[in-house]
């Protein structure tokens, strides 16, 4: 378990836009280490005159891409870390890291129980690496993705949640847009309840193996709903994030 | 203490310890969010991935998710770190 997390000057390889907020960074890493989905980089910024802001960011990517991670981004307006690798940051840019973090939030794939994501926002992050990570691996686990986004703008990965939902195999896919649904959805329209919760998750079964990320309050309800539900809360493991990330 | 109620304004703001897990293997050197610990309060035996993170004070407050109570604390000055473990039966970390 000994892991040394030195921090490392990661050179920025591509800023990708995936929502009007939302940015995947691609990085090279020096001392790359294959990562295990759902775990973090920490990314930390100096300025000239010393002061530092730090900040947990999930890995995308799948852990087989060697040699570079994908870290999907939310900027906050009020943010202090956000706001600059939104708008500053460009490729060739040289930035410090030091991951990956945590052993607690993650699948690997190496288990025999039935998957349920449970997303809110871009909480979608490190569950995108665990489907891109089964979608290498050829995972053939029952998997259900249940993925809350204010509107449609705001859906983060859209596009290729329904290339892997089309695949043999691939996992199940189900929308609920909280504030504005365009013209004709069939997706759910309302925040995570315990009948969506029911209707999704009880094909599962009872073993199934839960992961919730997303803002704290979802999280929280979306757990006790679980509970309720009968799933114990041995098999939930869940990953909260305030509305500026971590300190 | 008035505010340190299990159901203050900050919950709202309340994080998991995953969230410093970086600061943790970094004072332990070794992956934290998978090490269990009795929680001195009410016993639960959880990981240290399951404890609700409070981040935005000036220390880092990690409370247990059964009982709400402080388990571990952590503030940090340029030159140390300082860790609270009072509300920590014990932490088990593998040789």
């Amino acid at each position: 378990m000994k892991a040394s997390i030195e921090w490392q000057i990661a050179t920025v390889k591509a800023v990708h836009p995936e929502t009007h907020s939302v940015k995947t960074l691609t990085l090279k890493l020096p001392n790359w280490q294959r990562h295990r989905p759902g775990q973090h980089y920490d990314i930390r910024l100096t300025a000239e005159d010393g002061y530092q802001a730090q900040r947990s960011y999930s890995i995308a990517s799948e852990p087989e891409r060697e040699g570079e991670i994908d870290l999907t981004v939310e900027r906050i307006e009020s943010g202090e870390v956000s706001p600059y690798l939104h708008d500053v940051l460009i490729p060739g840019d040289r930035i410090e890291v030091r991951g990956p973090i945590g052993g607690y939030f993650v699948w690997e794939g190496s288990r025999p129980e039935p998957l349920l994501l449970i997303a809110g926002g871009s909480g979608v992050v490190p569950l995108m690496s665990m489907l891109r990570h089964r979608s290498v691996a050829g995972g053939k686990i029952q998997t259900r993705l249940l993925y809350s986004s204010r509107t449609f703008d705001d859906i983060i990965y859209f596009a290729e949640l329904e290339r892997l939902q089309g695949v043999k195999n691939g996992p199940k896919v189900y929308h609920t847009l909280t504030r504005t649904q365009p013209e004709g959805w069939k997706g759910y329209a309302r925040r995570i309840d315990r009948q969506m919760l029911g209707e999704v998750a009880k094909p599962l079964g009872g073993s199934v193996q839960v992961f919730i990320c997303g803002p704290t309050l979802l999280v929280e309800s979306t757990a006790d709903e679980l509970v309720g539900l009968g799933i114990p809360a041995a098999q939930i493991r869940t990953e909260r994030f305030g509305p500026s990330g971590p300190a | 203490m008035l505010s340190d109620t299990p159901l203050d304004v900050s919950s709202e703001l309340m994080l998991d310890a995953n969230a410093v897990a970086g600061l943790l293997q970094e004072v332990f050197g070794v992956e934290m969010t998978v090490v269990p610990a009795e929680c001195a309060g009410c016993g639960n035996r959880a990981e240290i991935g399951t404890l609700l993170a409070f981040t935005r004070g000036p220390g880092i407050v990690l409370r247990c998710a059964a009982c709400m109570q402080v388990v571990l604390r952590i503030v940090q000055t340029p030159d140390s770190v300082y860790i609270d473990a009072r509300g920590a039966v014990y932490l088990r970390l593998r040789r």
